[in-house]
């Protein structure tokens, strides 16, 4: 790809991921409410307490002695104000699990509805961490960037007005301060925002090259780099040093401004008032001791704002990695013609002049492919790697559709079908099925949710799983898959031939099913395959001695083309 | 909590800079405090007195406190950067030592990111548990010293509330963390199990018609996470709203106080204010520290695991030969692991071309991870050149051996780098040729960087059939005289590998080659072949 067009590209998905931001920011803002609603009622509580305390300090100070009501109402503000701290800080961690809750299942949707194609292009792992890290790490943008954002905004508002009721000078200091914040931030450099960005993204990057460095640890002791792999690591992490120093040595100054402004409102609001009392001015000692504690009130939530630029950044990242995903599910398509089947007559299949191209650059899979299976019998289809042998299969799966000319089963076009009509007639077995974690038995009933316990052994039997099982530690309830027993590809092939036993479809699809076995392995396969294929229409695709254990049609792929060869016994 | 300190004790080198960042932040404290605290003496003292005290002092300590905190993030961010750098270097080199054998050669990718994951849960350990821990211990004594004027009750009172809200409630979350660190782990863990399978497994979901059963398995998965947090989330507030009222109660106490001793209240409430402001961070940095104590402990059990086969004391000489010879072998990875191994005899002779048969699970990566001593035998003995390995260092034997597994890693680099690690002195020649006999030459020509092309995170940018190859170039180039290649043929189709097999013979010209396969195309030109079975090697037909 030219660099130009992938600059391009990227520019695109950071646009797309700003549009999107901005919208989950809209979303995100309405789940805020009851969060801003109760932050901002405890700010306004602690006001009013602050107009308490100095009210008691001011008695105290003319000699009025201790003043009981405010000091009473100061006690029971503060017991309002931590229910409402406690409610609102209950109702953003809600908000952020509610919203990371819409988006996985939103995220995953869109996985599964894109469908195996996805695994060409990306890694089920990276696809995984997006469902799972990228998601969590959105919970600040809506637990905290969300709400703070709006009580930056809103709580000092409420502040300086009822420092404008107290003295309207010190609501004066407060503005003129306040203002100080933003254009401080603006002139520091190009902001807080773009220098932290920066040493985010930098810090980012060294925490990619470590976690590659340590996945692939066994791959550099074993070419003896370690020492100098280390000594690299050291290298990276120090010039990552300096150039983000550089960068928050201006960045720093921003949030200077911010404790500026605090420290210089405090200072002119208590050097104001000191005067006053020595020049005998102040009229009301509550009204000064008032603006000088709303002080810290204004300040704190612009504070706040500053500290959850963290989340916001993280969120940035993250939309990054969403808007790479593949785009929201179309609708089902409408009219789906279904077609009924009984499996003792089984189902024929067609392919005329099929056409499919995956990769412009690499030329058609199928160049008009033309073939015709007749029920309860078998098609091998041949060819070396690349001819379009799986073509073929994704396109009976469902997988991908052709770009032109039709596949028909039993007359019907599978551009008809809906993809459960699809996947109730078909079964599948590949090149290396994939366990679940689970027991074997799970893994076995997964065809089939709803089988019977009976049925699931039955199937188990009949693909000779339950041999091998005997002489596991559980037997059929072994837990295999992630963290579980690691079967062999040979007893993998045995599990998924138990699964196409319980399905009981009537068309059987065979992609490669012995390709990585040895040859003992892979004769005991065929066996259990050809007991699999009895009384149904099969489809094999096979460049190795596989073809030869099955009778039946053979066709030769070249190019995508059928070159049929002969009709065997 | 003593793995946490073990953590911090790896920064010995950086003392220096952490306990100037720990001085500065510490001043800034007093800094801070101090400007709400004058602000109020000047107000209680020109009511008592009528005279404006210490106008000055308030102007230093509120610049001082500005330029105390900006000269604190710099310092404590220098600190953190050069502590973190250091962690991360001190993992990778322990755990290179330690895990080669078990995680990294058995593909525990994962594992290993959770590792990484936890190595970065200490990254805020200076910053944001240390620093205000220290500020804290510090206002404790200032408060009850400057609040002894309002009365001893009253400096008592703050002082135990302080103490509570600053080190009790935090060291309480601490524990919930701690506690809680487990089973926030295993639902994470097992909602990512959840959706690995689902993704891995999408041809499977598609082909079953499972679409949905796998959304609601995440779903459900998603839902013990998130109850899992919501309770860690209720607990953690729990104690952000007990120092909130330990606070509060502190402010109470110096306004109840304040008729008896009106000049200090003043002072005295706006430092109560201002030193429970930072105390009310603390719960969020104990449940911070709950969580880094139990990282550190994994952390240190990865980076001081012993090294799966540890070297001799007084190493043999390195044999000149590179002939590899297995002598009734008993092994097992796991003592309640069947054996894999149960008395194989096995040899490969100098400058032979030796192919190693088996169905997986046999045992053929066994056979690599004994030969690169990853593993060693629990009986019997490997020899290379002639000399037991369990005589020679591994650093030694591995020179000898150039290997392409399974597993084989390609880094987030350019293509040139990832070769090059292999043989860091190699001309631009020499790549080409190993990319040329790997059968990917052909490839790389027609990228617009050539050899300077990013390959990706694990060669993402590249086929899973390319990926192999360029590892297959990159253990070609080394000029190690003993080749073991596992399945080097994975990603070739059935004409490219006959030639690449016709090939092999020149590369591995004057080496000696092991070649593990599953199945022989016919056109290898081998000396002998072995087929491994039952935890032995019967020798074929060659």
């Amino acid at each position: 790809m030219a660099s130009a067009e992938r600059h391009e590209k990227a520019a695109d998905t950071r646009a797309a991921a700003k549009a999107w931001l901005r919208q989950e920011t809209r979303l995100g803002s309405h789940a805020a409410r009851p969060v801003v609603v109760l932050s901002f009622a405890a700010a306004c509580t602690a006001i009013a307490q602050a107009y308490c305390v100095a009210a008691v300090l001011a008695a105290a100070l003319t000699g009025r002695g201790r003043a009981v009501p405010p000091l009473v109402l100061f006690a029971l503000l503060a017991l309002v104000r931590a229910a409402l701290s406690w409610a609102a800080e209950l109702r953003a961690t809600r908000a952020g699990a509610a919203s990371r809750r819409r988006l996985r299942s939103e995220v995953m949707t869109r996985l599964l509805h894109a469908g195996p194609g996805l695994l060409r292009e990306r890694h089920s792992g990276e696809l995984a961490a997006t469902v799972v890290d990228r998601v969590e790490a959105l919970d600040g943008l809506y637990a905290r960037w969300i709400p703070a954002s709006t009580l930056a905004v809103l709580v000092p508002i409420v502040v300086g007005l009822a420092a404008l009721a107290a003295d309207p000078v010190a609501a004066g200091v407060l503005l003129l301060c306040g203002l100080l914040v933003p254009i401080g931030m603006a002139t520091a450099g190009l902001g807080a925002a773009a220098a932290s960005r920066r040493q985010f993204l930098a810090l980012a990057r060294l925490q990619a090259r470590f976690l590659d460095r340590v996945r692939g640890v066994a791959t550099i002791v074993l070419y003896g780099r370690a020492a100098d792999e280390a000594a690299a690591l050291a290298r990276a992490a120090d010039e990552l040093r300096r150039r983000t120093m550089r960068v928050l040595r201006v960045a720093f100054l921003s949030s200077a401004v911010l404790d500026l402004a605090g420290a210089a409102a405090l200072v002119i609001l208590a050097v104001r008032y000191g005067l006053m009392i020595v020049q005998h001015r102040l009229n009301s000692p509550t009204a000064a001791l008032f603006a000088l504690l709303l002080v810290p009130e204004f300040f704190g939530p612009l504070r706040g704002f500053a500290a959850a630029y963290q989340d916001h950044l993280h969120a940035t990242g993250a939309a990054d990695e969403i808007m790479r995903l593949p785009p929201a599910a179309a609708p089902i398509p409408p009219p789906a013609r279904e077609v009924r089947t009984v499996p003792a007559h089984g189902v024929t299949v067609a392919f005329d002049d099929v056409r499919l191209t995956w990769d412009t650059a690499r030329g058609p899979a199928l160049d008009g492919l033309s073939f015709r299976v007749p029920a309860g019998e078998t098609l091998v289809l041949a060819g070396p790697s690349g001819a379009g042998k799986s073509s073929v299969i994704e396109i009976l799966l469902g997988f991908v559709r052709p770009d032109s000319g039709r596949v028909t089963v039993n007359g019907a076009d599978i551009a008809d079908l809906v993809p459960e009509a699809l996947s109730r007639l078909t079964a599948w077995i590949g090149q290396r099925p994939v366990l679940f974690a689970g027991t074997i038995r799970e893994n076995i009933r997964f065809a089939r949710p709803e089988a019977g316990q009976d049925q699931v052994e039955e199937a188990a039997r009949a693909a000779r799983v339950v041999e091998f099982a005997a002489g596991l530690p559980d037997g059929l309830d072994t837990p295999v898959g992630e963290g579980g027993y690691g079967l062999s590809g040979g007893q993998a092939q045995r599990v998924a031939i138990a699964r196409a036993f319980l399905k009981n479809a009537p068309l059987l699809l065979l992609d490669e099913p012995t390709a990585h076995l040895d040859p003992t392995t892979e004769a005991e396969v065929l066996d259990s395959l050809r007991r699999l294929a009895l009384g149904r229409t099969v489809i094999l695709a096979s460049h190795s001695s596989a073809a030869h254990a099955f009778a039946g049609r053979r066709v030769d792929l070249r190019d995508g083309r059928a070159v049929p060869v002969r009709v065997s016994a | 909590m003593t793995a946490l300190l073990r953590i911090l004790g790896l920064w010995r080198r950086r003392i220096l800079w952490l306990v100037a960042g720990l001085l500065v932040s510490l001043l800034a404290v007093a800094a801070g405090v101090g400007v709400m605290t004058i602000a109020g003496r000047m107000i209680g003292v020109a009511f008592a007195t009528g005279v404006l005290a210490a106008p000055v002092a308030l102007d230093a300590f509120g610049v001082g406190r500005v330029v105390l905190r900006y000269t604190e993030r710099l310092v404590t961010h220098g600190a953190t950067f050069r502590a973190l750098a250091d962690l991360r270097v001190w993992f990778f080199r322990g755990l290179s030592r330690s895990a080669a054998g078990g995680l990294g050669f058995r593909q525990a990718g994962d594992v290993l990111a959770r590792l990484v994951g936890d190595v970065e849960a200490l990254d805020g350990l200076y910053l944001r548990i240390v620093l205000p821990l220290a500020g804290a211990v510090l206002l404790l004594p200032g408060l009850v010293v400057l609040l002894r004027a309002q009365g001893w009750l009253v400096a008592a009172a703050v002082g135990v509330l302080f103490a509570f809200a600053a080190f009790v409630l935090p060291r309480l979350a601490a524990a919930t963390a701690a506690g809680s660190g487990d089973r926030l782990a295993r639902t994470a863990g097992s909602l990512r199990i959840t959706a690995v399978d689902a993704l891995t497994g999408l041809r499977e979901v598609r082909a079953f018609g499972a679409e949905g059963r796998m959304l609601a398995a995440v779903q459900s998965r998603e839902a013990a996470l998130l109850a899992a947090q919501h309770e860690l989330a209720r607990r953690t507030a729990l104690a952000g709203v007990g120092a909130l009222l330990c606070g509060q109660a502190a402010v109470l106490a110096v306004l109840a106080g304040a008729g008896a001793a009106p000049v200090g209240a003043v002072p005295g409430v706006f430092l109560v204010i201002a030193a429970f402001e930072l105390a009310g961070g603390l719960p969020r940095a104990g449940v911070l520290a709950g969580h880094a104590a139990a990282a550190a402990q994994r952390v240190l059990e990865a980076a001081e695991a012993t090294a799966p086969v540890p070297d001799p004391p007084a190493p043999a000489r390195m044999p000149a030969g590179a002939s590899l010879r297995f002598d009734s072998v008993h092994f097992r990875w796991r003592a309640d692991h069947p054996p894999v191994f149960d008395g194989l005899t096995l040899e490969v002779p100098e400058e032979a071309r030796v192919g190693i048969l088996g169905p997986s699970g046999s045992g053929k990566s066994t056979l690599a991870a004994l030969a690169l001593k990853l593993a060693a035998p629990q009986q019997g003995r490997v020899l290379l050149g002639g000399t037991d390995l369990a005589l020679l260092p591994a650093v030694g034997a591995r020179s000898r051996i150039g290997w392409l597994g399974q597993a084989t890693h390609l880094f987030d680099d350019t293509i040139r780098r990832n070769l090059l690690l292999a043989r860091p002195e190699a001309d631009d020649a020499a790549l080409w040729a190993a990319l040329e006999a790997a059968r990917i030459a052909e490839m790389v020509r027609t990228l617009p960087n050539g050899l300077d092309t990013w390959v990706g995170e694990g060669g993402a940018r590249f086929s899973g059939g390319q990926g192999r190859r360029l590892a297959l170039a990159r253990a070609l180039l080394t000029q190690a005289p003993l080749l073991i290649l596992d399945e080097p043929c994975a990603g070739l189709d059935a004409e490219t590998e006959r030639e690449f097999l016709s090939t092999l013979n020149d590369v591995a010209k004057g080496r000696t080659l092991v070649l593990i396969v599953h199945r022989l195309t016919g056109v290898e030109r081998l000396d002998r072949i072995w087929r491994l079975s039952g935890g032995h090697a019967v020798a074929a037909a060659g």
